[in-house]
């Protein structure tokens, strides 16, 4: 680039004091910088210690010709960046091939014409300045590169430690729905355990002696009541409970007996559904006696009973878990079949489905298994069926369907939710977009899904209109 | 059973699971005896149906046993609700996975007077109902 102020600084070599006068004279009138110097040593020197912008060199002199200072000027580091322009007179015999492999950039003819010395020295000193800037500007790129690379790495590495604080919030949520899901039936074993040691300490020895003491028609009755505890269905639900109660209560007011809800709820627990067989029992005063036992008698069926569901209960919890953690830490593919992992979810969810969420399986027979990941395609049947949960405000019909279809498992998961709508739907498989309130959602849920279904070289597509939205999940049976 | 004329007061307990809420009926009489009625409901709605049904029926309710994670509706929510129509029911939650802000708010909005744990220790529970109702 041009520098103090001047247009150019040149440096012009030639033995004859006319030219370089000459040369000087047109140059400096144009505002140029001029150093004239009369042989090649001194030229190098020159350039050396101040480089020019631009060098006007003379082939013809004496000791050391110009095609040499040029291959030395080359040579230099400092120098070799600089162009030099070779002056020649027009009777010597040029040989322009040379100039150029020696690394001149341009040629001047003796006698000088004025106008083409100052086109040439104008037009490299106008390369020299763009390749100058050039440089500049692509240093000042490279330099603007490594910062976005060093940020996209910083970037990368927020998105991965959100990813996996997604993943742990996702895990934290399942923990406690699973924490809830074995602490219920641990509540009913333990209490039914209690319950049952109870009547155990309190009732049993007493027992002989009740039974002593009953007249041998209040036996028969007594063991009437015994075989209906065995025969009683098990678990009405509260409400069928309930009418079961009032609908005994009735029969007894009918009957003008006193104390009608009482008796129809040790009634009820005891499994009665018709009281003409009881009756006698009923009118007599001793009854409520003989009632009460049986009830603690049912109340020991029923602890038992409670037993069962729980545990089993708790077992199929506790079989979910550790199908869902089975695969960890592995990281190779796994043959299996999908439908495996999406049960284990709805296990999982268990608590958040059973009350007013009606799931509905179409499963194919026979589906062929596929090799995956399956601890990642947990991730996705968690978010896909969490999302769809809630679009539906835990109320409605998850309709699942799962199939083989051209080469791929299809597995379809729709909701009787609100849907999404058309303006959002382009959005919903951006990271960080979330329509749930700051705190609740990452956003993250169905990139993370996008990825995972990705890696595993399938697709996801969504439909959507209110009351009805399908995801559907493709996995190729052939993977690369 | 020597009340012929007045109804015997009720303690209501809501529990989305029906083993939990029978035996947690069992462990109350075997408790606190037939001084009171025990009643159970397996959600907040069907729970609030009973409150309006023994409402009707002149019953009084004293207190009501609750569990917090329940579909549709939360314990706290439901005793919330259930405490702006009913202020004089004791409410006690009981809850296998203590939400703090949750119950906090129960406090606060439903005058809660205690959380029992799952799984619960028949006395504690016993000594937490008794004392609240002795109040």
């Amino acid at each position: 680039m041009p520098s103090n102020n001047s247009k150019g600084n040149i440096l012009i070599v030639d033995d004859t004091p006319e030219n370089l006068r000459l040369l000087v004279g047109v140059l400096n009138e144009k505002g140029y910088q001029t150093r004239p110097v009369p042989h090649g040593k001194l030229a190098l020197s020159a350039a050396k210690l101040n480089p020019p912008d631009l060098i006007l060199l003379d082939i013809l002199m004496p000791e050391m010709d110009g095609y040499e200072v040029c291959i030395q000027l080359k040579a230099d580091d400092k120098t070799k960046q600089i162009p030099v322009i070779f002056l020649t007179a027009v009777n010597e015999v040029l040989d322009k091939v040379k100039a150029f492999a020696v690394g001149g950039v341009d040629y001047i003819t003796k006698p000088f014409q004025v106008e083409e010395v100052l086109a040439r020295v104008e037009t490299h000193l106008a390369l020299v300045a763009a390749h100058k800037s050039l440089a500049a500007k692509n240093e000042e790129l490279a330099a603007k590169n490594i910062e976005l690379d060093s940020t996209l790495q910083q970037l990368k590495n927020t998105q991965e430690e959100l990813i996996q604080s997604a993943k742990m919030a996702a895990l934290g949520q399942l923990i406690a729905g699973i924490a809830h899901e074995i602490n219920n039936p641990l509540s009913a074993i333990t209490s039914s355990v209690a319950n049952i040691a109870a009547f155990w300490s309190d009732r049993l020895l007493k027992y002989p002696q009740f039974l002593q003491k009953l007249s041998p028609l209040h036996q028969e009755y007594f063991i009437y009541l015994l075989k209906q505890i065995n025969q009683k269905t098990p678990s009405l639900t509260s409400r069928e409970e309930r009418k079961l109660r009032s609908s005994l209560a009735a029969q007894i007011e009918t009957c003008e007996i006193e104390n009608a809800s009482e008796l129809a709820s040790l009634l009820a627990i005891v499994g009665i559904k018709d009281i003409e067989p009881l009756l006698p029992l009923l009118r007599d005063p001793e009854s409520e006696y003989i009632l009460e036992t049986a009830y603690q008698f049912a109340n020991v069926q029923t602890s038992i009973r409670s037993i069962t569901t729980a545990a089993e209960r708790a077992r199929k919890v506790v079989f979910a878990l550790k199908k869902y953690a089975r695969y960890d830490n592995t990281g190779n593919k796994i043959s299996l079949q999908i439908t495996d992992g999406i049960d284990t979810i709805l296990t999982l969810y268990n608590n958040q489905l059973k009350q007013n969420i009606t799931v509905i399986k179409n499963y194919q027979d026979w589906l062929p298994s596929i090799w995956c990941y399956p601890d990642e395609l947990n991730q996705v049947w968690t978010n896909i069926i969490h999302n769809a949960l809630q679009a539906m405000d835990y109320r409605g019909t998850l309709t699942i369907e799962v199939k083989e279809e051209d080469g791929n498992i299809k597995a379809s998961f729709t909701d009787s939710g609100k849907g999404i709508p058309p303006e959002i739907m382009p959005k919903i498989f951006q990271p960080f977009f979330t329509t749930k309130p700051p705190g609740e959602g990452s956003g993250l849920g169905l990139d993370i899904v996008q990825k995972i279904i990705d890696k595993h070289g399938g697709k996801i597509e969504v439909e959507s209109v209110p009351g009805k939205t399908t995801f559907t999940i493709f996995l190729p049976l052939k993977t690369l | 059973m020597n009340q012929k004329n007045s109804p015997k007061p009720v303690i209501l307990c809501v529990d989305d699971e029906v083993s939990v809420l029978q035996s947690l009926r069992i462990a109350l009489r075997n408790g606190l005896g037939d001084t009171y009625f025990y009643e159970i409901a397996e959600s907040a709605d069907e729970a609030i149906e009973i409150l309006i049904d023994l409402e009707g029926k002149k019953v009084p309710v004293v207190a009501i046993i609750s569990d917090w994670l329940m579909p549709e509706m939360k314990g706290d929510e439901f005793l919330i609700n259930v405490h702006k129509k009913y202020p004089q029911i004791v409410k006690i939650m009981i809850t296998g996975q203590a939400d703090k802000s949750a119950i906090e708010r129960a406090k606060t909005y439903a005058n809660l007077y205690d959380c029992v744990s799952k799984p619960w220790s028949d006395r504690i529970l016993i000594e937490t109902i008794k004392s609240a109702l002795e109040q």
